[in-house]
């Protein structure tokens, strides 16, 4: 029998579609506001209503705090002994791996990307890239 | 349930406790189904760039892919479905094209995308947000009718998104930090690359050269809306070339 799992939901996949809840769907989810990020950078309320939106709509449990040490929390709550979520191009994802890194059994899911950019391919301009790889969408 | 969770992330936000009010639409990917049903892409090669709601074919979509409530796959196909490949479709598919080079960028920039990633084409400001344009009261009614419309909304057409910065970097010689900053605020679209980088592009320290529009465009693609209740003195009238030289000190 697997261990039993925790899917952390964030600001980028943010939906019952996400890649990490389709792999483990009967798993618990959770959503966190990350209270040290917006209290330094204030967005609008509306913002954040709209994500505590996306996340009911996504059946996760929501908290606020410090992401890392809330899913670490969460986990324990629901008893989880593996910690699933998807890969976010964010910097602050990778800061939270790396909080989270020999805690906890940790599982990145890679999302499946509409394009594939190769890692080689030069990002410089919009219209040489999509000539390239959106071709077939063009 | 908004002023519930406003209780619970006071401190966390932008307004007074007060001010703490639910967008006009609704997150989540039901909604967001329900708005990708709703559209309809015939159109949109012609219609894009209005600004106007009845006059416009924009989708309305962003802040559901951007959140990842929607898929950039599942409305690109949803698309395809209803048109097959038109010219209307292969418009719409290179906006789409533009979210996954904006996070391509940022995978591989990091923070870096709130730095200048080229020298910039034409003199920059270092300026900081007039309050006059933050509050919307300029008296130039395309600018303060965007400001209100971002801070009553979360959302604006691209366009007057590109006038603005436009106004706010080039015109008023403010940093595009600072733009960048205001929007990211208010967008419920607000990502960090696209935001950072579309505001680059304007300011042209990701472009070959600034970005600038003139009364005339404004007009056009409002139907003359704003400019027909505008009483101020208009700083984007004229032509392209004569704008240039007021702006930038000569031609490009």
């Amino acid at each position: 029998m697997s261990a039993p799992v925790l899917v952390w939901l964030h600001g980028d996949s943010l939906s019952t579609e996400d890649p990490a809840v389709r792999r483990y769907p009967s798993a618990p989810r959770v959503f966190v506001f990350d209270e040290p990020w917006l209290r330094g950078v204030r967005p609008s309320f509306k913002r954040l209503f709209f994500l505590f939106e996306g996340a009911v709509d996504a059946g996760a449990q929501i908290r606020l705090g410090d992401p890392a040490t809330e899913v670490l929390s969460a986990m324990e709550e629901a008893g989880a002994a593996r910690l699933a979520v998807t890969r976010s191009p964010a910097p602050r994802f990778d800061e939270w791996m790396e909080a989270l890194h020999g805690r906890v059994d940790l599982e990145v899911v890679e999302p499946e990307p509409w394009i594939r950019i190769p890692d080689a391919f030069p990002l410089r301009r919009f219209t040489p890239f999509w000539k390239k790889l959106g071709a077939e969408w063009s | 349930m908004a002023q519930w969770l406003a209780d619970r992330l006071v401190g966390c936000y932008a307004e007074d406790r007060s001010g703490a009010k639910a967008a006009p639409v609704q997150g989540g990917r039901e909604a967001g189904l329900s708005v990708l049903r709703g559209f309809s892409v015939v159109g949109y090669a012609t219609r894009r760039n209005f600004v106007p709601g009845d006059l416009t074919t924009v989708s309305r979509l962003s802040p559901y892919l951007r959140h990842g409530m929607l898929g950039l796959a599942e409305v690109a196909e949803a698309v395809r479905a209803e048109v097959g490949r038109t010219a209307d479709a292969v418009k719409f598919w290179a906006e789409l094209g533009w979210r996954v080079f904006w996070r391509g960028l940022f995978a591989r920039l990091g923070r870096s995308v709130y730095s200048d990633l080229e020298p910039a084409k034409v003199p920059l400001g270092s300026g900081t947000m007039p309050p006059e344009v933050e509050r919307g009261e300029t008296g130039l009614v395309c600018m303060d009718e965007t400001v209100r419309e971002l801070v009553a909304t979360g959302y604006i057409h691209y366009h007057a998104r590109m006038w603005f910065a436009s106004y706010l970097v080039h015109h008023r010689k403010v940093s595009w930090r600072e733009g960048e900053r205001f929007f990211y605020r208010h967008l419920l679209d607000g990502d960090p690359a696209s935001n950072a980088l579309s505001w680059q592009w304007v300011a042209s320290t990701f472009s070959s050269k600034p970005y600038f529009f003139n009364r005339e465009n404004v007009e056009k693609y409002t139907a003359g809306r704003w400019c027909a209740r505008c009483q101020a003195r208009c700083p984007f009238d004229g032509s392209y070339s004569a704008l240039e030289t007021r702006l930038f000190g000569g031609k490009l």
